[in-house]
């Protein structure tokens, strides 16, 4: 095996993951997308973000 | 060459007409990260610890100026504009320490850290790929961890742009960052600076501020591979409601809506694809498996999944907290830098430990 069958594992991994999420899932409203940028918007930062602290930066 | 361009308009065109522009443009942002974290050879554990092992500061160095360089740009942003763009900003805490601590050490393990494990992944890293599934996992029972911890120890966010200023706050980080490669250049042995390493650094911080812009937010990992468990999990009947951090507002609308519109899971998605269109044309030629004893795959997994748990109690991996923390003013993005650092002294010298015994057996 070479290393391009771990090159497909990982796009199928990727694909797996977004197909199970849409199958499963509500599927994205593009009618609902905010503005292309968040700068300058109104609509801003989701707020779902690794720093997140439930508690503690409210 | 060709053929992989078109198949990135191909799939960022669909993605724009059938979920939005904004969330088209973030996996766009990740796939450009990927690609060039992956062509370039950028990244954070494998500097670490080439700086710890080898006395070579080169990818430290290269590390600083990207930090630097999107502390610059993003801090006055994020300023100009508080309603729309947040900075990465989370408290600092024992238990926050400790997990940078054990983050540190376990990226070492596998030679991956939060985007280094999805690059590594991408491009067809058989240890990687090992640890990617459990690193999701990890990142997940981080969560059900978090709220406790915040419970046990104090947890003090610290803005350094709300106390000094954005003047003073990006001097202040500037200043960290000169004090750290001085420190640097006294340790190693060598050339300080390599050409590929900068220029790698430069593109990165521009792809991190044009981050901020679309998104609203910097560049994080880990929340997405949670995410992407907590879906799994609510669709095996685990109910959210159960868990603190899972109702909060935020983090219930992420798991009601589809995770192309989660910004952490588009650019992670895109980083694994990068990688893979930056190592594909010379991945027939290499070896898939590389030549360590079964039992260090599970090895491998296990830290995966020791890198998720701590990624998320650390309020950010080695980009969420280190890169997007120090660059937005966080204190914690500092404390995660040296508790991460000792981390890895230790976790060198067991990785190197463990892979030499890996090896004999094969």
């Amino acid at each position: 095996m070479s290393r391009r069958s771990g090159i497909m594992i990982a796009l199928v991994f990727a694909v797996a993951v977004v197909g199970l999420d849409w199958s499963l899932g509500v599927p994205p409203d593009p009618y609902r997308a905010p503005d292309p940028m968040a700068f300058g918007s109104m609509s801003g930062a989701s707020g779902a973000i690794c720093s997140f602290a439930p508690g503690a930066n409210e | 060459m060709i053929t992989q361009i078109l198949l990135v308009i191909a799939l960022v065109l669909t993605l724009a007409i059938s979920v939005g522009v904004r969330f088209s443009l973030l996996l766009l942002v990740g796939l450009l990260i990927g690609f060039s974290l992956e062509r370039f050879g950028f990244g954070f554990a494998g500097p670490w610890r080439r700086l710890i092992r080898d006395r070579n500061a080169q990818g430290f160095m290269a590390q600083l100026v990207a930090i630097g360089l999107t502390a610059i740009a993003i801090q006055p942003i994020i300023a100009f504009a508080p309603g729309s763009l947040i900075g990465a900003i989370a408290p600092v805490s024992l238990t926050m320490v400790a997990a940078a601590f054990v983050f540190g050490l376990s990226m070492q393990m596998i030679l991956g850290c939060g985007s280094g494990t999805l690059v590594n992944a991408g491009s067809g890293n058989a240890i990687a790929l090992t640890a990617l599934p459990l690193f999701c996992v990890g990142s997940f029972l981080g969560t059900l961890l978090v709220p406790t911890a915040i419970e046990m120890t104090p947890h003090i966010p610290v803005n350094l742009t709300e106390s000094f200023g954005v003047g003073g706050s990006i001097a202040l980080t500037l200043a960290g960052l000169f004090v750290l490669g001085i420190i640097a250049s006294r340790f190693s042995v060598g050339s300080l600076w390599n050409r590929k390493l900068l220029i790698a650094a430069a593109i990165l911080a521009a792809l991190a501020t044009i981050h901020v812009l679309v998104a609203g937010q910097p560049w994080g990992v880990v929340y997405g591979l949670g995410l992407w468990v907590a879906k799994g999990a609510q669709s095996l009947g685990w109910d959210p409601s159960s868990a603190q951090f899972w109702i909060h507002p935020i983090n219930a609308n992420a798991l009601s809506t589809s995770i192309l519109t989660d910004t952490t899971s588009l650019t992670s998605l895109g980083l694994i694809g990068g990688a893979a269109l930056a190592a594909w044309k010379d991945s027939s030629s290499q070896p898939f498996n590389q030549s360590v004893a079964i039992w260090y795959y599970l090895v491998a997994a296990l830290f995966g999944l020791l890198l998720g748990v701590s990624s998320r109690l650390a309020f950010g991996c080695n980009v969420g907290a280190l890169f997007s923390g120090i660059a937005s003013g966080s204190l914690h993005g500092w404390a995660w830098l040296f508790a991460g650092f000792f981390g890895s002294v230790i976790g060198v010298r067991l990785r190197d430990q463990l892979w030499q015994q890996a090896r004999q057996g094969v």
